[in-house]
């Protein structure tokens, strides 16, 4: 396959020719298309909630689709898309937390009685990867996108210095130390790795 | 004696910068066993929470919303007029003529019992009855149509039954007689709508691309 074909395929490339053409519509459907899901998992595991997540969710292509009408996203459309839905999750985390509080807080883990999983269950892999993700709603929101962001959506560290606005070495610090709270809390469970 | 925590304090740090590690990561056994947790953990990340998908018919709703903003902003050229001062925009307003605002459209959704009751905010059940009333803002043509589970058409009429019109409203009612998610809405526009094809993603992106407006009612599940 050549690389203009290759291109040709690519949605990045595709949605990027619609904007050339003026056509914002198929723009965002070629977006929707290809990122709605993996936006999707981003912002439900960013905010917890599943409601909350479908707001996020949708206001960040809402919001796409209107800053087309001003411009062109810079560099990749993929990480843009990413930079609205991470400042999205975190102005409505914010929010939410006003309310009430979603998750634990990262020093007090929630103990196995109150997590709603029963020695048997504790067994199996969709149990583990329950408190996985539990302990992952325990890490400060910052630090929770940028490790989604790593190790879930296989962003680079230059990408995602442009998705959060901060440099590169501040990002992998906070990955660094955001991987032991993880392990510790996962431990916490009865969970080693 | 406590572990070696070289691995956690420096190690990581240095690979996610990229960095080559030292020798000592390679002999120690407590930063070999910690390095081999630390690349389990990194592998659940990427399959944690794979299950989460968008729900059914978030495309539509993205697309109603747009469409609904788009009825709600003025033309250009009154958007213009709005920084040229109240001089000036006297003059505009006799030289230009404002792009006409659409109508807004709407659609309201009522659950009513099997019994005959109306209820708000409960969860429906098989046999209950939804009842559906849209504002059509005087468009010529309109049509309410019901989807289920965003794939099956199970209500579409415009001015027969069962859809009844009344100047600028079109009421409906469908018996919710299955189990899943009912999705109303409500399309209208100055020329025939496009027939419905597929999904209700195709279709709302196909009747907006006809130039039709589309207003979405509360997803109603049935359970």
């Amino acid at each position: 396959m050549s690389v203009a074909a290759g291109a040709a395929r690519d949605p990045e490339h595709q949605a990027l020719a619609a904007l050339e053409r003026g056509d914002r519509e198929e723009a965002l459907t070629i977006l929707m298309e290809a990122f709605g899901a993996p936006l999707y998992r981003y912002c439900r595991q960013m905010v917890g909630d599943p409601d909350l997540a479908n707001d996020v969710h949708q206001t960040t292509f809402l919001q796409a689709y209107e800053a087309l009408s001003r411009s062109r996203p810079r560099g990749s459309p993929r990480s843009w898309l990413f930079g609205i839905a991470r400042h999205r999750c975190l102005d409505a985390l914010k929010a939410s937390r006003r309310r009430r509080r979603r998750f634990e807080p990262v020093d007090d883990p929630p103990d196995l009685a109150d997590s709603g999983i029963d020695a048997e269950e504790r067994l199996v892999v969709t149990a583990f990867s329950r408190v996985l993700e539990r302990c992952l709603g325990n890490l400060v929101p910052r630090a929770r996108a940028a490790v989604l962001l790593r190790y879930q959506s296989g962003v680079s560290y230059p990408e995602m210095a442009a998705i959060c606005h901060e440099r590169p070495a501040t990002l992998q610090a906070r990955v660094a130390r955001a991987l032991p709270v993880l392990r510790r809390c996962l431990e916490g469970q009865g969970f080693s790795l | 004696m406590n572990p070696c925590g070289r691995f956690e304090h420096e190690g990581l740090l240095l690979l996610e910068r990229g960095l080559p590690l030292d020798e000592h990561f390679d002999t120690c056994p407590d930063c070999l066993q910690a390095r081999q947790a630390y690349q389990r953990l990194q592998g659940e990340l990427a399959t944690a929470g794979a299950r989460y998908r968008p729900p059914a018919g978030w495309q539509s709703r993205v697309r109603a919303a747009v469409a609904a903003r788009k009825a709600r902003r003025p033309g250009w050229r009154l958007r213009l007029m709005i920084p040229a001062g109240v001089a000036a925009a006297l003059v505009l307003l006799v030289l230009l003529v404002p792009d006409r605002e659409p109508i807004p459209v709407a659609l309201h959704a009522e659950i009513e019992l099997g019994s005959g009751d109306v209820r708000r905010g409960h969860e429906p059940h098989p046999g209950d009855v939804l009842r559906l009333r849209g504002t059509t803002g005087g468009a010529p043509h309109a049509e309410l149509r019901v989807y289920l589970n965003d794939v099956e058409l199970v209500l579409r009429c415009s001015t027969a039954a069962p859809c009844r019109r009344r100047e600028e409203s079109l009421q409906a009612s469908v018996l919710l007689d299955s189990i899943g998610s009912y999705q109303p809405v409500l399309l209208v526009s100055d020329r025939p709508l496009p027939e419905p094809l597929a999904t209700l993603d195709d279709d709302a992106a196909g009747a907006i691309a006809a130039g039709a407006r589309i207003a979405m009612g509360r997803q109603i599940d049935v359970r």
